[in-house]
């Protein structure tokens, strides 16, 4: 490669993941974030928190590939994730199968419930399919509700899945003779986890399948005509996200070792269609982001709501709103600015960020 | 016989409410292409503003309807002129996210003014009932029916007959045309977010003068009339109000008679019965009964 | 990428590894308990101050459960502080966190803040301490239920106050059958939440159902927080049933006396303690309730000067919390904290505050007495403990503080003592 670092010769010079020098050494700072992060910050509530948004980041790279890419709405994602949950506390709990065992069984029970959505999403369009999925939200926490040989009912359930993979068991990490806590192990576990998917994620958008996958997104029919078989390609868009919801679920209810019913509801799914707006529709790296934001906010505003005037910490606290409420006003606040000023999301501005110094100094 | 037709006239009652917010939803929907999640926000506002102004004003209950209709109505349009506004020209999906917005805004707004305790709403029907043919009415669900059917007749007079309501209609037909024929696109979209919201917290208020009281999970019962507006077809008011009834009746009977037919189910089949309802029909009419088809090109 | 590019990413992988395997936290092990003399400090005690945790929905629908009971916690611990604090000589504070009675935001919040406290002195709800139940196990951490469920007497972990909502249930069946006019033929019918607490109150209707030879004509379930109860109660009007036996909390049960009202579907209601709240005495649905309805508690009408119990805390909460409406989920708080200090007193005077040591002290815990606002309680090793099993019954009144007055106070019935209690699934 004798040419200059941004010249760009061909196609497959453009669509190389890691191409200039400076997403290279983007790509080392990661590596050592996700290596020493968790050695220099030993809080459990941190870690907690680090590992909760890591978990949603994983989902929400799910949900990007089905409407970011694929343009297909989803109010269901919670369905998927709670699937999951269950798989982790089944296989994982009460068979003591090991870690990748309920993780590709969560993916494939993922796949099989988001094969049976595909249907619809051949028959409807737009704002119907949408309001279906919410329905599956629902009709799921129906079954979640009742399926109590599975799911413990209403009372929920302990998940006591273990996370060893082969000797090394991330609930307990033991290496090189030093000890580390669970959070710490479950950090490198989930972010391992979280990079491996964004990478296969990467590759499918960057491929034929996500080519395919954005024409059906831009205009359906006009992908028909020029060879894509846009019904294959939303079940597939379908059936691949569950896929990555429900493994993110397995982790979750893992983590949390007990999982109920109240958890899967449409908040959550709401939830992640805000990460996957305010990171960026269309962006993997965006979802990331957006998992970040709206993970570490609500945590930064309880972790020092006793400094925040007019807010209520408890009985005998004065102020007027409860942590809770604050929170998921400000979360509305937030959906509604970035919006308006800033539609495509956090790798918007990422995006703006990096155009202005990449043209430096002729930036105007 | 007597319980069958007890259950049909709960569902009636129930249908009545969700043919409201069906209805805010279409007019919504109709005139400016979004589903507007927030409208069970609207809903609890408009009910505790109406719990304000009957309670704590001491207004009298049929004024504090109206003052909480007029008050929830010009939030919306507030609302719409400060941010939607905005987005005009936006991808819908964009929009619908800002009413999601909306309503995590409004949720706790309302309990952080008015507590989460469980209020009752002054009002002249309470628990009141009167009995005919065997039959127990209750005084709340006949306005309800009544009122619910008085403001459904009055939408469509407007929309047939007056001449805002033609602009509606017009803008709602094609946008561009309208513009060129002089019609404000922005006090079309304002009305309709005005309508919305008004309807929104009339069905609210009338839940909350119900025996059930006035709590803040009041604005639930939106979802439950996103299927009623889905099954009748999005952008048709006729069939939001018969989405609304259908979906209701339904309800109410799967949950009087859950014991006999839908043990088997699992408990409160009922909560589902909306959604299932609603899948069912769309695998037959991908728009609804009477919604119109979309037409595709490439 | 290329070989060398490779080796230099690996060798800097090993470097980053190797700062990474200085930085373990998972060998932090508790400080041990010194020998009977001023306890060492540990985890939530710094040597004068103990903290406690205090899990409770502080908003949602729940609150109002959960905001008055903290406040009971809170005054208990005020006065106690005032004494000097436990022992005469430690202070006690609380740690609260808001849970919204939801089991994984309790999970959640428990992770939170379990590393700066020694015990928590309430979670409330059944289903937030189900979930919370395995991670006080594997932490060794005790910690006080607000809830009356019958698993917690055998769990090691808890530390229940109060008379269980099965025996609430078997008394209210005695009394329905004997002073309140049924007979074993007489259509008795249940109406339950959905979930473990509903499955209490079933169960200990279930037991009474077979010592006293009765069958339950219809059970009916409804979701927390449905709207519309009128298929439930055309059910139960269909069945014709006499009375029926009540487990909800305030905002749904309020909702069903007044469907039920609307309906004229009036037989006799028998209801558990969580499903009654003051503010419902001054609702639409009063009169309706004062005719037909009877609440099963412990304890003793607010504000009555006979029981000495009483007595004392209303003279606390004038001191210390006198905006404080009469409430008996104030009175609650109150005596788990009351339990609860009886606790860390027995840890300080065995010389050891770590969650090990509060949690042998609870095996050596005797009976600790609430001085009648409600049952004495026998703790000590979990198999052996006896909980009170007393009920007081009462209607509702609104001329009352707390809208309610005694009707029958504070009796035991044959079957209530009868009941064994058992651990929740192994």
């Amino acid at each position: 490669m004798g040419a200059h670092r941004n010249v760009v010769r061909g196609y497959a010079d453009e669509l190389r993941l890691f191409g200039t020098p400076a997403a290279r050494a983007g790509l080392v700072a990661m590596v050592v974030v996700f290596l020493v992060l968790p050695t220099v910050v030993q809080d459990d509530f941190w870690l907690s928190v680090l590992i909760y948004v890591g978990i949603t980041a994983f989902g929400a790279i799910g949900l990007n590939l089905l409407t970011g890419y694929c343009g297909q709405i989803s109010l269901g994602h919670a369905f998927f994730i709670g699937a999951g949950a269950y798989v982790a506390a089944r296989i994982g709990g009460e068979l003591g199968l090991p870690l990748p065992v309920w993780l590709l069984a969560a993916a494939v029970l993922g796949a099989a419930l988001g094969g049976l959505v595909g249907p619809f999403a051949l028959r409807l369009r737009g704002h119907y399919l949408a309001i279906v999925t919410l329905g599956l939200v629902f009709i799921g926490e129906h079954l979640w509700r009742n399926l109590t040989g599975i799911t413990g009912g209403n009372s929920g359930t302990p998940v006591t899945a273990g996370a060893s993979l082969g000797p090394v068991d991330f609930g307990a990490l033991n290496l090189f003779g030093e000890v580390y806590s669970r959070n710490q192990g479950w950090f490198w576990l989930v972010w391992g986890l979280v990079a491996l998917v964004a990478l296969l994620a990467k590759n499918l958008v960057r491929t034929r399948p996500g080519r395919a996958l954005q024409a059906v997104r831009d205009r359906d029919q006009a992908a028909e005509v020029i060879g894509v078989r846009a019904g294959r390609y939303k079940i597939g868009a379908f059936m691949l996200s569950s896929a990555i919801a429900a493994t993110a679920g397995a982790l979750f209810g893992a983590y949390q070792q007990f999982v109920s019913p109240d958890e899967w509801n449409l908040l959550l799914s709401i939830q992640y269609i805000a990460i996957v707006i305010v990171g960026g529709l269309g962006t993997i790296f965006g979802s990331v982001l957006g998992a970040i934001f709206v993970g570490a906010l609500p945590a930064l505003i309880d972790r020092y709501s006793d400094a925040i005037p007019g807010v209520r910490t408890g009985v005998g606290s004065e102020g007027f709103i409860s942590v809770f409420a604050l929170n998921q006003a400000l979360f509305g606040v937030l959906i509604v600015l970035f919006l308006v000023f800033e539609p495509r999301g956090l790798a918007g501005i990422w995006l703006r960020v990096k155009a202005y110094f990449k043209a430096w100094p002729f930036s105007y | 016989m007597t319980a069958f037709l007890q259950n049909c006239f709960a569902g009636l009652s129930l249908g009545s409410t969700y043919a409201l917010v069906a209805l805010g939803f279409v007019v919504i929907y109709k005139s400016t292409g979004v589903i507007n999640f927030a409208q069970g926000g609207l809903l609890a506002l408009g009910a505790y503003l109406g719990y304000t102004f009957s309670n704590n004003l001491a207004v009298a209950f049929g004024v504090a309807v109206l003052l909480c209709c007029v008050s929830a109505a010009l939030v919306g349009a507030t609302f719409e002129r400060i941010v939607l506004r905005r987005m005009v020209g936006q991808p819908p999906f964009a929009v619908i996210m800002i009413t999601i917005g909306l309503l995590f805004v409004l949720e706790p707004l309302v309990t952080a003014i008015w507590g989460f305790e469980h209020k009752q709403v002054n009002n002249p029907w309470n628990i009141r009932t009167v009995e005919a043919g065997g039959l127990v009415f209750g005084v709340r669900d006949l306005w309800t029916i009544g009122l619910t059917a008085a403001v459904v007749l009055a939408f469509f007079l407007f929309f047939r007959y007056s001449s805002l309501g033609l602009a509606m209609r017009v803008t709602a037909f094609d946008p561009e045309a309208a513009l060129a024929q002089g019609i404000s696109a922005r006090r079309v979209y304002a009305t309709s977010w005005a309508i919305a919201a008004a309807l929104a917290a009339l069905a609210g208020i009338l839940m909350a003068a119900g025996p059930g009281g006035l709590t803040p999970s009041i604005g639930f019962i939106a979802l439950a009339a996103f299927p009623a507006m889905i099954l009748g077809g999005m952008d048709s008011p006729a069939g939001a109000v018969l989405g609304g009834l259908v979906i209701g009746l339904a309800e109410a009977l799967a949950r009087g008679y859950q014991d006999e037919l839908f043990s088997w189910a699992g408990d409160n089949v009922s909560v589902i019965v909306p959604y299932l309802l609603m899948i069912l029909i769309l695998l037959i009419r991908p728009y609804g009964l009477l919604g119109t088809k979309e037409v595709r090109r490439v | 990428m290329n070989g060398r590019r490779f080796r230099f990413g690996a060798a800097l992988a090993a470097t980053v590894l190797l700062a990474a395997a200085c930085g373990g936290a998972g060998d932090e092990a508790g400080s041990g308990g010194g020998e009977a003399g001023a306890p060492a400090s540990s985890a939530g005690f710094d040597g004068t101050t103990i903290r406690l945790g205090v899990l409770s929905p502080l908003s949602g629908p729940i609150a109002v459960i959960g905001q008055p009971l903290t406040e009971g916690n809170k005054v208990w611990f005020d006065h106690l502080n005032s004494q000097g604090g436990v022992a005469g000589k430690y202070k006690v504070e609380l740690v609260q966190e808001d849970t919204q009675y939801q089991p994984d935001v309790t999970v959640q919040q428990y992770n939170k803040v379990k590393n700066d406290v020694v015990a928590f002195t309430q979670i409330l709800g059944t289903a937030p301490t189900l979930a919370v139940l395995p991670l006080l196990k594997s932490d060794k951490m005790v910690a006080a239920p607000a809830s009356l469920d019958a698993f917690w007497v055998r769990e090691q972990n808890l530390l229940p106050v109060g008379a269980p909502y099965q025996i609430q249930a078997i008394n209210a069946m005695d009394h329905y059958l004997g002073e309140g006019g049924g007979s074993p033929r007489s259509r008795i019918c249940t109406m339950i939440q959905d979930d473990v607490y509903g499955e209490a109150g079933q169960q200990g209707i279930d037991f009474a159902a077979e010592r006293m030879g009765f069958t339950v004509a219809s059970t009916q379930k409804f979701k927390v927080g449905t709207e519309n109860y009128s298929g439930q109660i055309g059910a139960l009007a269909g069945a014709g049933c006499e009375m029926v036996f009540l487990t909800a909390t305030p905002t749904d049960a309020g909702k069903i006396w007044g469907t039920a009202a609307q309906a004229r579907f009036a037989p006799q209601w028998y209801a558990q303690s969580p499903s009654y709240v003051g503010a419902l005495a001054q609702s639409a649905v009063a009169p309706y309730m004062r005719q037909y309805v009877t609440i099963a508690s412990e304890g003793t009408e607010w504000g009555d000067d006979s029981v000495p119990g009483m007595r004392d805390m209303i003279e606390r909460v004038e001191k210390y919390a006198p905006q404080q409406q009469p409430d008996y989920y104030f009175a609650f708080g109150y005596n788990q904290a009351r339990a609860m200090t009886a606790l860390l007193e027995k840890a300080v005077e065995r010389g050891d505050l770590s969650r090990e040591g509060i949690l042998q002290a609870s095996q050596e815990l005797g009976t600790v007495s609430f001085d009648g606002l409600t049952g004495d309680y026998t703790y000590g090793p979990a198999d052996k403990r006896n909980p009170p099993r007393s009920t007081t019954l009462f209607r509702v009144d609104p001329g009352k503080p707390f809208g309610l007055a005694t009707l029958k106070y504070n009796f035991s019935s044959d079957a209530a003592q009868a009941f064994e209690f058992t651990k929740a699934n192994p």
